[in-house]
């Protein structure tokens, strides 16, 4: 004869606790179930986690034991669904706990909140990446509360959630339980906008060039500086940080949220509160640039989302590295496939590079004579492919500059210029208005017919063009898009001769 | 591909000016051009804009004179000098220091794309046979070749140590008529031509015109066109448009225009590095 045993009034016999998993910056509500029965004593977590989530029962078992509670000696069964997907990382342990804890009636209330981090053997909470993507999709889901670790809550807060950081399993326990009740973390502020180290008044001469950045700020296009050593190439493209628009809140988030998923967030200040720049190295693997990994990590163009991504020395990155490039730039997101894991991140940068001219770097230098021979230049500049430079729109020549043009004065500031750029956006924005997207890079082949069109002079210009440089229809459109910006930068509705003919020069044929 | 000997009737009869005539001679491409009237363009593999510019245009105006235009393939002015030849409608012969299968076979970059064009307009010669590798010697001796091949002989960038200079030896040998470029003092790669013309070994090439009328030709009249201060500013080098604005003092937006318009018709080019280059 069975011997029934009386549940304890509190304990349910499956317990539900929130969780979010996260592949890329896609997300999923999880739910977090604990079963707790009759039979040998054993500990499973089914629902495809990967080894850092079946790993997170070694962890649960000591946490909930060092922690004062009992851990129960029965057969446990945690199950995370939907159960159809695999679940990675480290940030379930904390659901797992409660689930256990609450199946066993250790703790009588349900946790109405998201509940993310990951245990240390003492009960200790610690942080996880990626939160800031995860609360978003719980606030979506109608869950406006956060358990988090205290490093974490922060970035929690920052999306307007309740977020409460716990330094403990102990803390947790007693705040839902109504014993010890905590107050949620303050809205943490953006973090503050920097001065930039480089400032266009900084730079002497270089007219064009300034122009050049001018246009790719304002408008999003990528541009490719190439002059001697010394010229200034990397200091000009660095000024373009302090030339960028300010960023609003949603494209904010996103770009916070990316970083949030590196790790690279600042604890205090999670949000970014200006658009990024990077800067990887020559020697980037195409992990470190496009992302990539197991589980999938963003890479540098994900990191620069929003903001610029500056490649100096374009022609010493191995070619197969800047071929991936290629999706980036004209999908604006990377989707990143592993066996079993497949991961998007948005990836719309404006893209500056710099390289020398040919090997030894001094061709057109007036101060010092080329020693390449002809063919190993061409075979310096092969190494970017076509397709690659087709997507470049702006290649400008950085010159040595006269030591006239040194001392030169008036030079404009980068305040002034940024204020170009910003009404420029601000025209941008309003014609795309409800597209998502913000800027001329990034409008489609229909928006190009529809927005830029031509004064009756420049129509003859672009006909011109069109035949006598064997410009391909891509091509074309990719420079209407500059004249468009052009036209922008002095708010003019139509595209005159002198915008389209500057965007022609800027376009520099292979 | 075909191969004569001194003895044959179609054998270039420029080549028996040479102590050793090339026995047989090799040719890919039309044999009798060989006989028609020639100049050779040599000179440095590593050029100059200035250099490029001016191979191009002499070998323009001999094309334009109905004169073949005779190089060595090299890179530089050579292919220069081939190009130029070529892109206004002339006949050109290269002539190899190796067997023209085995330089065909292995040559690369631009270069490669020249060879049917050469081809078809002119001839591959070499007085090796066909998969002959090149040794240090075998340029040497091809440099008394092209100076054999062509009526005048004209460097037009050379350096202290050029093969050109060879070319030039030749050519002085030969009876040739012999003239070099004028370059900027200093510039390396001019030492060897204004050495020549300060030696008076050479006269000093100042127009295409010289060059054809001691040929007994004259330059077809040049197509007359308004100088335009943009293009006289990219006479001496490619210059980046932040240069050319400051010599020509014109707005930006009336530069890009006449720039664009410049590069429509043809007259200028924008190089890789985002400079602009006189085409004419």
């Amino acid at each position: 004869m069975p011997i029934a045993v009386a549940p304890r009034e509190t304990a349910r016999s499956v317990a539900r606790v929130a969780a979010c998993a996260l592949w890329g910056l896609e997300s999923a509500m999880v739910t977090v179930e604990a079963d707790v029965a009759n039979g040998l004593p054993s500990f499973t977590v089914v629902g495809m986690p990967d080894a850092a989530v079946s790993e997170a029962r070694e962890r649960v078992r000591a946490a909930i034991r060092n922690s004062g509670f009992e851990f129960p000696l029965r057969r446990v069964v945690v199950n995370l669904a939907p159960a159809e997907r695999r679940k990675e990382g480290t940030g379930f342990d904390l659901a797992i706990a409660l689930g256990v804890l609450r199946a066993t009636g250790q703790l009588t209330r349900d946790a109405d909140a998201l509940c993310l981090a990951e245990l240390a053997l003492d009960g200790t909470l610690r942080p996880v990446r990626g939160v800031m993507a995860r609360v978003r999709r719980a606030i979506l889901a109608g869950v406006s509360a956060a358990f988090v670790a205290p490093e974490n809550a922060a970035e929690a807060a920052a999306l307007g959630a309740d977020a409460f950081g716990f330094t403990s399993l102990r803390e947790v326990v007693e705040h839902v339980e109504g014993r010890a009740r905590q107050a949620p973390s303050p809205m943490p502020r953006p973090a503050e906008r920097k001065d930039h180290p480089v400032d266009l008044a900084d730079i002497a001469g270089h007219e064009t060039p300034k122009r050049a950045l001018e246009v790719a700020a304002a408008g999003g296009h990528s541009l490719l500086f190439v002059g001697p050593p010394g010229t200034g190439k990397t200091l000009l493209a660095r000024a373009i940080a302090s030339l960028l628009p300010g960023f609003d809140p949603d494209e904010a988030i996103v770009a916070s949220a990316v970083h949030s998923v590196a790790g690279l967030i600042d604890p205090e200040r999670p949000l970014l509160g200006a658009r990024p720049f990077r800067a990887p190295h020559h020697t980037a693997s195409h992990l470190a640039l496009v992302g990539g990994g197991s589980p999938p990590r963003p890479g540098e163009v994900s990191l620069a989302h929003g903001g610029a991504l500056f490649l100096d020395e374009l022609a010493e990155f191995s070619p197969s590295v800047l071929d991936t490039l290629r999706e980036p730039l004209e999908e604006g997101a990377v989707t990143i496939s592993r066996a079993g894991a497949t991961a998007t991140y948005p990836a719309r940068f404006t893209l500056v590079a710099a390289m020398n001219p040919c090997p030894c770097g001094h061709a057109g230098d007036p101060a010092e004579q080329c020693t390449c021979l002809p063919d190993a230049v061409d075979r310096y500049h092969a190494r970017l492919s076509g397709p690659l430079l087709d997507r470049i729109d702006l290649r400008v020549h950085v010159p040595r500059i006269a030591y006239e043009e040194l001392r030169e004065d008036g030079r404009e500031p980068s305040r002034t210029v940024r204020e170009r750029v910003i009404a420029a956006r601000e025209r941008m924005t309003a014609r795309l208005a409800g597209t998502g997207r913000t800027c001329n890079a990034e409008l489609s082949v229909s928006e190009v017919r529809r927005h830029c069109r031509l004064a009756r002079e420049a129509e003859t210009l672009a006909a011109e063009a069109m035949r006598g440089r064997r410009l391909s229809a891509r091509g074309f459109h990719r420079v209407l898009r500059v004249a468009r910006t052009i036209a922008d930068l002095a708010a003019s509705d139509e595209i005159r001769t002198a915008d389209l003919a500057f965007a022609l020069m800027l376009r520099a044929q292979a | 591909m075909i191969s004569v000997t001194p003895s044959d009737p179609d054998y270039p009869s420029r080549l028996r000016d040479l102590t050793h005539p090339p026995d047989p001679l090799w040719i890919d491409g039309d044999a009798r051009v060989l006989a028609t009237r020639s100049v050779a363009i040599v000179g440095t593999r590593r050029m100059t804009g200035y250099g490029e510019r001016v191979a191009r245009e002499i070998a323009g105006a001999c094309a334009a004179a109905n004169v073949m235009v005779v190089s060595g393939f090299a890179q530089g002015i050579d292919s220069a000098a081939h190009r130029g030849a070529l892109d206004a409608g002339g006949q050109t012969v290269a002539v190899l220091g190796e067997g023209i299968s085995l330089f065909t076979g292995t040559v690369r970059g631009r270069r490669r794309l020249l060879v049917p064009r050469v081809r078809a307009h002119g001839a591959l010669v070499s007085e090796y046979a066909p998969t002959f590798s090149a040794r240090s010697w075998t340029f040497a001796k091809r440099n008394a070749t092209i100076a054999a091949l062509a009526e005048a002989v004209v460097v037009v960038e050379a350096g202290e140590r050029s093969g050109a200079l060879i070319t030039a030896d030749d050519a002085g040998r030969l009876g040739r008529s012999l003239f070099a470029v004028p370059g900027p003092l200093g510039s390396v790669a001019s030492v060897g031509t204004n050495a020549l013309i300060a030696r008076g070994a050479a006269r000093a090439l100042v127009s295409a015109d010289a060059l054809l009328d001691t040929l007994g030709l004259r330059a077809p009249p040049a197509i007359s066109a308004p100088t335009d201060p943009i293009l006289e500013a990219l006479a001496a080098s490619a210059l980046d448009a932040d240069a050319i604005r400051r010599r020509v003092r014109i707005t930006e937006d009336e530069l890009a225009d006449r720039l664009m318009r410049l590069a429509l018709a043809g007259r200028v080019i924008q190089t890789p590095d985002g400079r602009y280059r006189r085409c004419s």
